[in-house]
């Protein structure tokens, strides 16, 4: 099955590491033209680097913060504009999970929810220019089942399912898809579950057990998801929210 | 585990002031690299000698001035098979008596570690003899069915007794050498800290099945961190380390509040540093930088903010805001150092059982603006045995672990402890335990 994303124009925020990282070097390596960003010039640059080893297209990239409007309007034009045009968007960037104050809730709300509703408002006149495109958010497994504490990032990460599937109505007829990946514990050097597993064994033993498929996930098979959901690949799909968890959530999807 | 990053601690270079803990790095000593005999934990013989030639030779720390702040208040301690009574006397100074009565022998009094107040005499339960808060008698019933007269010692044997840094020390040793000579180092350290600002949140005593120096070499070095201990890797840098020895005593400085090289950061702030960015009144929440700032952050964040929150750390250096300095006193002290709060464990032989031993934990806080005196309840001191309480995971973890190496050194297959750098302090606590066991 051909993907077809050879040339195809991608733009992913918080691209340096992590799932996001892992988008952008499996879109890379599928021939498309990528723009990532984290805050770090240092991080960018290094990414670009090790991006474009992977890659056919062209890779490029610049330091962002997502909360500065401005700054992200700039960011997103100024990488359309080298790529020329832009046919996929990965808002992945989050202000990730934690229960330490009020702020909390701001920072999920500007940084996962106006991070993505602003990237999305400034991309699509620019896929409309090209007669369609694809948006993939990012949410998470905490936003459809109850996951550790009431927190933030759980409850703006489910803000961002609905706002996906209202998206698919609005802008269908003008050949966008938009739709949601929402994965479950996923494992990698550096992440959350990575400290988890170092610092909680059993915990981390338990949760694997949680799991249908016995393990948790990796980054890379989230990103085979996001990928394939943006790419022509999914040419019929819109709307949906496709939960990558190896079987940890249990409710049934009508 | 393997080391995943480099990281270097930056240390401050200069003491706070004048009068600030000393901050320069000690030339390491040359221990040599022998095996330490497995003997020293397990034979009677070797605890006999111990206690002959160090536990009765040396300084021992005895209580805090505040368990008996007014005349006449008391209270009692043991090591090994001795029973050492505390007294405030009425021109403040503590004496320290054998609590015992020179009659019969039996204990004069009877609670253990629990400060008793407002004694105006200690009265024999076994025959009334009577002795005034300066051991000497006052009372002794029937006086003249004694033809002998009364025992010529003329009341409680004495021993030096002496205080510093809010605690009171004795030594059962009569010709030993002033207090402050013992110490060396020590209050000049450690003053700066002024522990009598501290209050103590939690007292308990807790018999563990290993020997007391099994407990003394398990806060004594950090390379077991990344085996019992894994969850402080996103605590504290547990390689990058300052060992420190000095003529008995020793210490090393563990920087807190930063990552271990043998874990990367994730995303989040891991979930202990945001404790101690709390601590300092920090919302986690709010802070933009690097994860591999925040010691630093949280330094300046409490020398901006400790006087309004009712903290004087006027006498202590940037790192000692955020770090853990760690010192051990000969023989048996171990202090876990931090700006606003102290963990002391004391550790003491079983009188006649090497296998066994008395685990003290003392815990004190530094109050702040909220603190209320009026509200605040002096805890009681409480006595268990192993596992029936809780110490706080990264003690709990060390306390279950440790019967298992006491099994171990008494097997055939094990012949005595192979140290490493890492465990240098280790090292020169045996050689200081020698040199006593060597007079």
């Amino acid at each position: 099955m051909d993907l077809n994303l050879r040339g195809k124009n991608v733009l992913i925020t918080g691209s340096t590491q992590g799932i996001g990282r892992r988008v952008a070097n499996l879109f890379a390596e599928e021939g498309a033209n990528v723009a990532i960003c984290s805050r770090s010039p240092e991080s960018v640059r290094k990414a670009v680097k090790e991006i474009a080893l992977l890659a056919d297209g062209h890779v490029t990239g610049a330091p962002c913060n997502i909360k500065n409007k401005e700054d992200y309007e700039a960011w997103i034009d100024d990488m359309s504009e080298e790529l020329g045009g832009v046919d996929i968007f990965v808002p992945n960037v989050s202000a990730g999970a934690g229960m330490d104050s009020e702020k909390n809730w701001w920072k999920n709300f500007e940084i996962d929810v106006l991070g993505t509703v602003r990237g999305v408002e400034a991309v699509i006149p620019l896929m409309e220019q090209r007669g369609g495109g694809s948006i993939v958010m990012i949410s998470t497994t905490a936003a459809i089942e109850t996951f550790m504490v009431p927190q933030a990032y759980n409850a703006m990460k489910a803000a961002l399912i609905t706002y996906a599937k209202q998206l698919s109505q609005a802008h269908g007829d003008r050949g966008i898809r938009v739709n949601s990946v929402s994965p479950g514990p996923i494992h990698f050097d550096g992440g959350a579950w990575d400290m988890i597993r170092i610092s909680n064994e059993r915990f981390y033993q338990k949760t694997e057990k949680t799991h249908a498929l016995g393990r948790l996930g990796t980054p890379e098979e989230v990103a085979r998801a996001v990928v394939f959901l943006a790419s022509e690949g999914a040419s019929w799909i819109t709307g949906v929210n496709l939960v990558v968890d190896g079987g940890y959530t249990k409710r049934v999807q009508f | 585990m393997k080391v995943r990053r480099e990281q270097k601690i930056v240390r401050t270079k200069r003491q706070q002031g004048r009068t600030g803990t000393p901050v320069r790095a000690m030339p390491k000593p040359d221990l040599g690299h022998s095996l330490i005999p497995k003997e020293r934990y397990t034979c009677r013989d070797y605890a006999a000698r111990e206690w002959e030639k160090m536990w009765t030779k040396v300084w021992l720390l005895g209580c805090r001035e505040d368990d008996i702040p007014n005349p006449g208040d008391h209270i009692v301690t043991e090591i090994g098979p001795e029973s050492i009574l505390l007294v405030r006397q009425t021109d403040t100074s503590v004496k320290a008596f054998h609590n015992v009565c020179v009659h019969r022998g039996n204990r004069l009094v009877h609670s253990l570690h629990r400060p008793q107040e407002d004694a105006k005499s200690f009265r024999c339960r076994y025959h009334s003899w009577t002795y005034g808060l300066d051991g000497r008698f006052a009372d002794i019933p029937d006086l003249d069915t004694f033809p002998q007269g009364a025992p010529h010692c003329g009341g409680l044997k004495s021993m030096p007794c002496d205080s510093w840094g809010s605690f009171v020390w004795f030594s059962l040793n009569h010709d030993v050498e002033p207090l402050r000579d013992y110490l060396d180092i020590i209050p000049r350290h450690l003053d700066p800290y002024h522990f009598e600002r501290m209050v103590p949140t939690r007292q308990v005593t807790v018999e563990w099945d290993c020997n007391w120096k099994a407990s003394v070499d398990a806060f004594n070095e950090s390379y077991h961190v990344q085996g019992i201990h894994p969850q402080l890797l996103y605590y504290l840098d547990d390689l990058d380390i300052q060992i420190d020895c000095y003529e008995k005593h020793n210490r090393y400085l563990i920087a807190f509040g930063v990552l271990s090289p043998r874990v990367i950061s994730p995303s989040e702030i891991p979930p202990p540093i945001k404790h101690v960015m709390r601590g300092a009144g920090m919302d986690p929440a709010s802070y933009e930088g690097s994860v591999y700032d925040i010691r630093s952050e949280v330094q300046k964040h409490k020398r901006a903010h400790g006087a309004e929150q009712g903290k004087d750390y006027s006498g202590l250096n940037n790192d000692q805001l955020t770090d853990d300095y760690h010192y051990m006193i000969f023989p048996n002290v171990t202090l876990n150092i931090h700006a606003d709060d102290m963990m002391l464990f004391r550790q003491r032989p079983h009188p006649d059982d090497p296998n066994k031993m008395f685990f003290d934990y003392y815990m004190f806080e530094l109050p702040d603006n909220e603190f209320d005196r009026g509200e605040y309840e002096r805890p009681q001191h409480r006595q268990y045995r192993h596992g029936e309480t809780s110490l706080g995971l990264v003690i709990n973890q060390d306390a279950y672990n440790l019967p298992f190496v006491q099994k171990g050194m008494n097997s055939a297959g094990y012949d005595g402890l192979w140290l490493g750098d890492q465990e240098l302090r280790i090292r020169h606590f045996h050689k200081t335990l020698e040199i006593y066991l060597e007079q």
